[in-house]
């Protein structure tokens, strides 16, 4: 999985579905989720904590132009693309992390990706977890 | 039914395969529930059980059944087995050799009640092999004979240690019914030492984890073997069964607590300390999974 340590900056609440901004080295992402019956106690503003995602849910773009609805936008260099006979992985660099992106050989060879092209990765909001980020010197 | 609350307080230096290992248990087990001890091999658990059955003595400490002290090092008590009204059976058991199955059961009754070793054998399946001698049976024979002789005395508190690890998947999933029909039945306290996630979900109403002689966690299944430091709403916890590399992933076969078999995309990074039958979580988002009719 993906995982970028972020500090959750607001969370806007409606019945039971939470729409948590949090921002990764200065850069806002968003993640959808449904309530707790029992709020999480590490789920407040200010609070540091893990986005996670899955690799398949990351899509990749080239020269993206127009708007599109995915929150979610990282601007990334490709490092490495390790193709298999339908599925791939590309390993990108994302500010100072490394993320991994899952998609169709067939969409890499269209997209034409070498190492060191810019790409955006995109992933939506509904697809990304918060995680409680283990905490140093708790058993 | 008597209310009997086990209180457990006790340490004991155990000398494991991995050299010293101190095991400290403080908690209280509830009057009619089947607990579930769970953990690693040599985390402390069959020990915990024999300290309960009065087989081995902890270092120090305090075990009470309700207000019977069995075993408190200050004062110096130490009931013997015999007077703590259990019934146990554990790995080593042994069946009495020259007693046929009927035998074996009605000398473990306190009372000798034909009626109700007929019951027992009958609800163990043991009715075409009542007059066998114990080294005409199968291994799993032999552990069915062992549990009814076990639940014989009417115990009120019964230990097992693994009771139904000789048996094969279709008796197992029937004796654990006949394990949760004769705790019912008897309104007994039950404590289980037990490996298999499935058979946990199944029986247990309490869950006991124990890694290291320390005890990790405690409560309801479904509580103890959920994740609440991730948000995905959708938790299914469960047992790596197969793991199949399909360059550039790996698709990871989990059995569920429920039986049910669900397959995982995973990347090597998420393989990197998972390995075939560990206990895994398997999350995804309640927006994901799609909801549809059945039949």
């Amino acid at each position: 999985m993906n995982k970028l340590p972020a500090i959750i900056s607001s969370i806007q609440q409606s019945g039971t579905i939470l729409l948590v901004d949090a921002e990764v080295e200065g850069q806002g992402f968003s993640a959808l989720l449904i309530e707790s019956v029992s709020r999480l106690e590490w789920l407040e503003v200010g609070k540091s904590i893990d986005l996670v995602f899955k690799e398949t849910e990351v899509s990749l773009a080239r020269n993206l132009q127009g708007q599109i609805s995915m929150r979610n936008r990282m601007k990334c260099n490709v490092l490495k693309v390790h193709k298999g006979e339908l599925l791939s992985t590309i390993t990108l660099k994302f500010k100072s992390f490394t993320l991994v992106s899952a998609i169709t050989t067939r969409s890499i060879n269209n997209l034409k990706l070498e190492i060191g092209d810019e790409v955006d990765a995109l992933v939506k909001a509904n697809e990304v977890s918060l995680m409680k980020t283990p905490q140093a010197g708790i058993k | 039914m008597e209310n009997h609350l086990i209180h457990i307080d006790i340490e004991k230096l155990m000398h494991t395969a991995n050299g010293p290992m101190k095991l400290t248990v403080k908690t209280e087990i509830g009057s009619g529930e089947l607990v579930a001890l769970f953990g690693p091999s040599g985390a402390g658990k069959t020990t915990l059980l024999r300290i309960l059955s009065g087989l081995t003595d902890p270092d120090k400490g305090v075990v009470k059944f309700g207000d019977t002290v069995w075993y408190d090092s200050e004062k110096k008590i130490n009931l013997p087995s015999q007077q703590r009204n259990i019934g146990f059976m554990f790995q080593d058991y042994a069946l009495f050799p020259n007693m046929t199955v009927e035998e074996n059961i009605l000398f473990a009754q306190t009372v000798k009640d034909a009626k109700a070793a007929s019951e027992l054998i009958s609800i163990f399946g043991l009715n075409e092999l009542r007059k066998r001698k114990p080294s005409k049976l199968s291994g799993g024979q032999k552990q069915r004979v062992a549990l009814a002789r076990a639940l014989a005395r009417k115990p009120q508190l019964l230990l097992l240690d693994e009771p139904l690890s000789a048996l094969d998947a279709e008796m197992r999933v029937m004796l654990q019914d006949e394990i949760r029909h004769a705790h019912e039945l008897l309104g007994t306290t039950t404590i289980m030492v037990s490996h298999d996630l499935n058979e946990v979900f199944r029986l247990a109403s309490h869950v006991v984890m124990i890694e290291n002689g320390e005890i990790k966690k405690t409560g309801k299944p479904e509580t103890v073997f959920s994740d609440n430091t991730i948000s995905g709403k959708v938790q299914i916890t469960g047992q790596i069964a197969r793991i199949e590399r399909q360059d550039p992933i790996n698709i990871v076969t989990v059995i569920s607590g429920s039986n049910q078999i669900i397959k995982v995309i995973a990347f090597d990074s998420d393989l990197e300390n998972l390995k075939l039958g560990d206990q895994v979580m398997v999350y995804t988002k309640a927006f994901n999974p799609i909801i549809s009719k059945l039949g």
